[in-house]
Parts: structure tokens; sequence; C-alpha cells
């Protein structure tokens, strides 16, 4: 049975969740908290209105932050006396905004949209991403001692990516394509310390830019073998880095993009690949 | 004893000088093919090992080895590829463009001191 966190909800929005869902779903009340893994949840549900917009969209962005790179919705239940724009919910994490004027068939619909389990990946698919999977595993390994243990894949329709800092590397030949590592501050700061063999208190944010860049580069470089003489062979790009929050990284079209997460201990951090193989022309 | 070490990756860099150093050599570091062959050109006689990326902007690291070996004053240093770059048609290339031996990105200290070890006893 899916669950449904409701963070300092009112009865309305209370209300309105248990009617559109009744008892398919584990609907929970509970007042703001980012200390609750959200891994269990498979939605969290908050409300305008009650809070200053400035305070709302700092609990998004913790409770963003709180899902670990997991696919969970984030959805804020706007009041029709509220005018503030939605840009910034969604900038701040927020996967939708709904009003609590809408249709009640519109609002099921669009909610239980999102309770749609996560499509299993394609054999295909997997083709590619198991050896970036195994590489990705093997150089934390080499390079920090860091054992990361994969622990889900899925294909977001979002591109944005909620982290602090990541490492993008275009993938070229005979498939095209990106390899994205994203951390948050304090895990790429523990992996950058370990690689270098000193302190965290002796990283800063130049050792994060590049080290985060070299990763990377070390699990397309390593992937790589796998694909000798398939649709998947590659050449690597020099990789770029990207830090803040929110930040979108662009795709080939038509390709899928796989988000792969692994745990350093209750820590996350997410891989995403996209590459697909070109078409060749007809002579 | 200098030991060149280039990569336009800082951290790399201060990873492999590192390993350089507590070995006892003198660790330099270069940010890219052409910073490398200016360095070189200013202490070339003091070299005793290149530990060498591939993939850098600019000049990269086949090309840098390849105009290090066009000059007779650099010939005989001995050069370590030290790169992502693993299949064997590119260790084949660097072999056959001058480079001594090949470690493969990611690698640990221990496997690059060895390494190390194993070019200047």
């Amino acid at each position: 049975m899916s669950k449904i966190i409701l963070y300092d909800c009112g009865a309305e929005v209370a209300h309105m969740v248990n009617n559109l869902f009744g008892e398919k779903v584990a609907i929970q009340n509970s007042s703001f908290d980012t200390q609750r893994p959200l891994q269990e949840f498979s939605m969290v549900i908050v409300e305008t209105g009650s809070k200053k917009p400035e305070q709302l969209l700092q609990e998004i962005k913790a409770l963003r932050y709180a899902c670990n790179f997991r696919n969970i919705p984030i959805i804020v239940m706007q009041k029709k006396s509220d005018t503030y724009p939605k840009h910034p919910y969604i900038m701040a994490g927020a996967t939708e905004i709904l009003s609590l004027q809408a249709p009640p068939l519109a609002c099921r619909q669009i909610l239980q949209g999102y309770l749609i389990p996560n499509r299993q990946p394609l054999d295909q698919e997997m083709e590619y991403l198991t050896p970036f999977i195994n590489s990705t595993k093997h150089v934390l390994r080499t390079m920090s001692s860091i054992d990361a243990e994969y622990k889900e894949l899925y294909f977001p329709s979002d591109f944005r990516i909620f982290g602090d800092v990541s490492g993008i590397i275009g993938l070229s030949g005979s498939a095209e394509g990106t390899a994205v590592i994203t951390f948050y501050w304090d895990l790429a700061r523990k992996v950058i310390s370990q690689m270098m063999r000193v302190s965290e208190d002796q990283i800063n944010a130049e050792f994060i830019h590049d080290g985060v860049g070299e990763l990377i580069n070390m699990i397309s470089g390593f992937s790589k073998k796998s694909f000798i003489g398939k649709p998947y062979h590659f050449e690597l790009s020099i990789p770029t880095v990207v830090m803040g929050s929110g930040h979108q990284i662009g795709h080939p079209e038509e390709a899928s993009i796989a988000l792969v997460i692994f745990d350093v201990g209750k820590s996350s951090f997410a891989l995403q690949v996209c590459l697909k193989p070109k078409i060749k022309k007809r002579d | 004893m200098k030991i060149i070490v280039v990569d336009d990756s800082l951290v790399m860099r201060k990873i492999i000088v590192n390993v350089v150093e507590s070995l006892g050599y003198e660790g330099v570091h270069a940010t890219n093919g052409q910073n490398f062959l200016e360095i070189l050109e200013q202490c070339g006689d003091e070299v005793g090992l290149v530990l060498l990326d591939w993939n850098m902007p600019g000049i990269n690291g086949i090309e840098a080895l390849r105009t290090m070996q066009k000059n007779s004053r650099f010939r005989a240093i001995p050069v370590f590829m030290v790169s992502t770059e693993s299949e064997d048609v590119k260790v084949e290339e660097a072999l056959a463009s001058g480079a001594k031996g090949y470690l493969s990105k990611p690698f640990t200290p221990e496997e690059l001191a060895t390494k190390i070890k194993d070019v200047l006893g």
C-alpha cells in the first residue's frame, strides 16, 4: 500500500486527500520534520497559506534534500486566496502545485499519476547501465575506500537535479549521451577527503569541484571498456562541474535517462546515465 | 630527483604527488601538455620520471609525449601514462608513442607506488 505524508496540512487538505484515495493509500499527518527519512513514502503533500512563502520554500527545499534523490513527488496544495507564483516552489523542489479549488476528479487523476510505480528497466538498458553501476562502485572503492551500495534505478521525467554538485561528462562515438554524478555537499567532501587521504576540514570548494569532475571521468572511463565492439561504445569529453541545487542537465532527444541511486551509509548520491546508439545512415 | 605529474585535475595531481613524495622524490605539478613541455625545458635534466594523463584540454598527453620524444635531451626519460583510457588499442598507441608503461585510473596509492618503484628501483 502506498504511503502519503502530509506536512502541516489543515483539515481541508487532509479531508480532500482522504476522499480522493480512501483506504487505498495510508495517509499520515505530521509536523514539518526533516529528520524523518522519506524513503518509505510515495508522496509528500504540503499546503500554502498557513506559513509565509519564504518559510514554505525553505521547507520544500529541505524536504527535497530529505528525499535523498528518490523519486518522491512533493505536492503543494495552494489555497485560492494565495497568489504567490508557482515557479519558486518548483525551483525549490516541488513537483506539482495543485489548487484546492481544482475539481476533485482532476486532482485524483494527477495525484494517482504520481503513485504509478516506476517502470522496470529494459534488458537493453541494463546492458549499458550495469557497467556504469559496477564502475561507480569500483571507482569509489579504489580511490576513496568507500563501499557504495547500489539501491535503486528509475527513469525521471524531470531533468532537474536537487543535489549540490554535479560532474558531467559527454559521451560520443558509436553511441552518444551524458553521464552525470551528483552529490550533496557533505558526502562530496567526505569522498574527496578520502581520495586525497586528508581530513575533511582541508577540503575546500575547489577540491570538491575538481574531484567530482575527476570521479565522473574515471567512472565513465572505466565503464568504457565494457562497450568495446558494441553499439554503446563511446569516447569521453573533458568533464565539467556544476554547483547549485536544482540545476538542469540537457540530454539528447528521445533518449531515456536513468537515475541510479547509491547509498553510502545514511547518505546517497546519484548517477544519471543517458546513452543511445547513433542511428547509422543508409548508403 | 624530480618526477613530473601531468594532469589537468588538481585533486589527481595532489594524490599522485603525495605518493611520489612518500617515496622520497620531488613531485612537480604540470597542469596540461603545454605546461609540461615548458617545465621539461626548465628542469628536464633533473627529471627521472614523468606520470602523464591522456585527456587534457589543449595539448593532450599523447601529443605532449610525441613532442617530448622528438627532443633527444628528454627521450631517455621514462614516461608512464596514468589515464582513464585503458583499452588495448589506447595502451598500444601510448607504448608506440614512447611511453614505457601504463597505469589505468582508478588506482590505489599502493599500485602507483609499485609502478614507480618498478621503474626507478
